[in-house]
């Protein structure tokens, strides 16, 4: 066994990924930043994914394979994130792929401005069009100061909606997420949310790079979003953490606004996309329960930053 | 304990530093501790303070590599040990009478802090031309004990630490200290504001003792690092005054008061080069706090609320709007007098109702 700990630990949750986690892969160990341990938890596979972590592993000493029972993403990047070592985390996903120079520039800025957690620009690949889409997405660069680094007040823009709630385009200092407990959710879905906007708001240091250095694959066959139907209530679930979380750090006092328009906002996105009958039972729920308990009852039209979302809301109420 | 500690940070000033030393060394008042914090001087600065000090054993020296304006003061700060704290900026000077008569005046009315009234001066042709300058234009305050905690208005007062003394007492009970941001980047404002929001007991004297030299006029911002230190050091008042949400709530109005001043003054000496990033970063700053309720266009003077409503509205398009569309070059022909004319026309009754 090693003795020195590495600079950067990648933890990467496979589940059934077999198709795209060589190019997932492939692009990890051919970043231009080698000192790496690269942690991969099987997520309980039933396909050949654990073969190809294996043949992977035994070509590459950075490799670390970790076995589990069928648990989700969070559970386990939760297992990743307790064998790292590394003095900085990546949280990456397998059927997503990386510029080569992703880990060295992210780096080289978290150190340089000696940051709790830096931000990175990326781009979707579609699958089937064997293209990216033009649209770069991760940083609002309208709300950001042109200094770095800054915490999430100096966020001009719904401090939530400044970068995306994913965790697989920032890294982040290892000693910061032990220090505030950070970690994933274990659901289905929306499981990272809580860990990247927990992290926004205890962040005292945080930094950008205007830098397509990822490629989120869109449409993959067995992506979790597309049968979201099974876990429709995540994201609520995911919401009312994320408020206790605000609650518990003191700050709900000043982040109330912020979360309830997040929470709107998210809340729309989720119902938008969902399809009968889950439709009509989220729907119930809204009016009966979960709009009460995100505090978005009552709250008058100017309370929203967005006018549209907040008639959405009225028609789903009425 | 002697009654006053004086702080002066020095960094090359060895053209103005006797004058200040001396006018220190001779106050009315000899129960005082002059701390002299060289902040790694490369000019002769620290051998005029040693000289000084040789002759006078109530001047303390301390020494150490340039630092920045905030870390000096706090080093200063750390080392005081008199009953209250004075403030001399090396390249102005003092009245004889100064901290005698602050000192009458804490004491008698047992203050967290007093500040006074100021000159500005320019020197021209060996004459020196001073004017008064006020801290209250208003004129309203002046020579009784007030709350500073529960007075938002008085941010509206000139903003300056060294027109006063503070109890050390006070200043350690809240353990007030300047940003150690480098170089001089604005960290009064800090102190400032630290001493405002938690004074009980304070008062402002029309008496001006302190001369203030303004022959070096800010020059313009020629380097990168140097464009937001303003925003820099207002954020560290935010975040001070968001450790309590009541002081926030208390303040918020005159922080974004106080901040459009500062981001006024700092827009008009930035080089061309920096301004637009510079006012679109004020417009969506100003936008959002809006947008959370931190904004109170009442505080502010009328013809400022226009401005401010118009950055808010126009957003990241304001200074494209004023700086490079051709219609706006155009509107700028217009004479004053018809403009104000047409602005009173649209807005005066609006600002009429608000006010009311």
């Amino acid at each position: 066994m090693e003795t020195k700990n590495h600079e950067i630990s990648v933890i990467i949750p496979v589940y059934n990924s077999e198709k795209y986690l060589r190019q997932c892969l492939d692009s990890i160990v051919n970043q231009t930043f080698k000192d790496l341990e690269i942690i991969c938890v099987n997520d309980g596979s039933t396909d050949s994914s654990l073969q190809i972590l294996q043949e992977y592993a035994s070509k590459d000493d950075r490799f670390v394979v970790i076995n589990q029972e069928n648990g989700g993403a969070g559970k386990a990047r939760n297992t990743g994130l307790q064998s790292a070592t590394g003095k900085y985390l990546s949280f990456l996903d397998s059927d997503d792929f990386f510029e080569p120079t992703m880990l060295q520039k992210a780096h080289e800025k978290i150190e340089k401005d000696n940051s709790d957690f830096v931000v990175y620009n990326s781009d979707q690949y579609v699958t089937e069009k064997n293209d990216y889409v033009s649209a770069v997405c991760g940083i609002r660069p309208t709300a950001i100061p042109p200094y770095m680094p800054f915490s999430y007040r100096r966020l001009t823009e719904n401090i939530f909606k400044a970068f995306v709630g994913w965790a697989w385009d920032k890294l982040y200092r290892k000693s910061f997420v032990d220090e505030h407990k950070l970690y994933f959710q274990e659901q289905r879905t929306s499981n990272d949310m809580l860990f990247v906007f927990s992290a926004l708001i205890v962040a005292k240091r945080i930094s950008v790079i205007y830098e397509v250095l990822a490629h989120q694959r869109r449409d993959a066959e067995g992506s979790l979003s597309k049968t979201r139907e099974k876990s429709w209530f995540c994201f609520y679930d995911a919401l009312i953490a994320l408020k206790d979380r605000i609650e518990k750090e003191g700050l709900y006092w000043e982040l109330e606004k912020d979360f309830i328009n997040y929470a709107l906002h998210f809340t729309m996105w989720n119902y938008e996309t969902l399809a009968e009958p889950t439709k009509s039972k989220l729907k119930e729920k809204l009016r009966t329960e979960w709009f009460d308990n995100l505090g978005i009852t009552g709250k008058p039209e100017d309370y929203f930053y967005n006018s549209f979302e907040y008639h959405e809301y009225l028609d789903i109420v009425k | 304990m002697q009654k006053i500690s004086i702080l002066i940070p020095i960094y090359n000033v060895e053209q103005y530093l006797r004058e200040c030393l001396d006018s220190v060394v001779n106050q009315k008042l000899k129960e005082i501790e002059i701390i002299c914090i060289n902040d790694g001087s490369t000019d002769s600065s620290l051998d005029i303070i040693k000289e000084y000090a040789e002759r006078d054993s109530r001047i303390v020296v301390i020494t150490g590599p340039n630092g920045g304006y905030g870390k000096a003061m706090n080093k200063g700060l750390d080392a005081a040990t008199s009953e209250y704290i004075g403030i001399v900026e090396p390249d102005d000077y003092v009245s004889d009478n100064m901290f005698p008569d602050l000192y009458d005046i804490a004491k008698k009315n047992d203050l967290d802090l007093v500040k006074a009234d100021f000159y500005k001066f320019k020197t021209n042709n060996g004459t020196k031309e001073k004017t008064v300058m006020p801290l209250d234009k208003t004129g309203t305050h002046y020579n009784v004990v007030f709350d500073p905690s529960h007075t938002p208005e008085a941010v509206y007062f000139t903003l300056n630490t060294w027109t006063g003394i503070y109890k050390r007492d006070f200043i350690e009970k809240y353990h007030i200290r300047h940003n150690e941001t480098p170089g001089a980047s604005f960290q009064d404002n800090g102190f400032f504001f630290q001493t405002f929001i938690y004074g009980q007991r304070a008062m402002i004297v029309d008496t001006p003792y302190y001369l203030k030299r303004i022959d070096n006029p800010n020059s313009s911002v020629y380097n990168r690092d140097k464009v937001y230190t303003m925003s820099i050091e207002m954020d560290w008042v935010m975040d001070i005054l968001k450790r309590d949400p009541e002081i926030w709530e208390r303040f918020k109005y005159m922080y974004w008061w106080r901040k459009f001043q500062n981001y006024m003054f700092r827009y008009n000496v930035l080089d061309k080069s920096f301004k637009q990033e510079f006012m679109n970063r004020f417009c969506m700053e100003f936008k959002w706090a809006k947008l959370r309720g931190e904004l109170d266009f009442n505080v502010f003077e009328p013809s400022q609320r226009a401005t401010l409503e118009e950055m808010i509205t126009l957003a990241d398009k304001y200074y494209f709007r004023h700086n490079l569309s051709v219609s706006w070059k155009i509107k700028k022909l217009i004479p004053k007098t018809i403009k104000d004319f047409l602005k009173k026309l649209l807005w005066g009754k609006e600002y009429g109702n608000k006010k009311s």
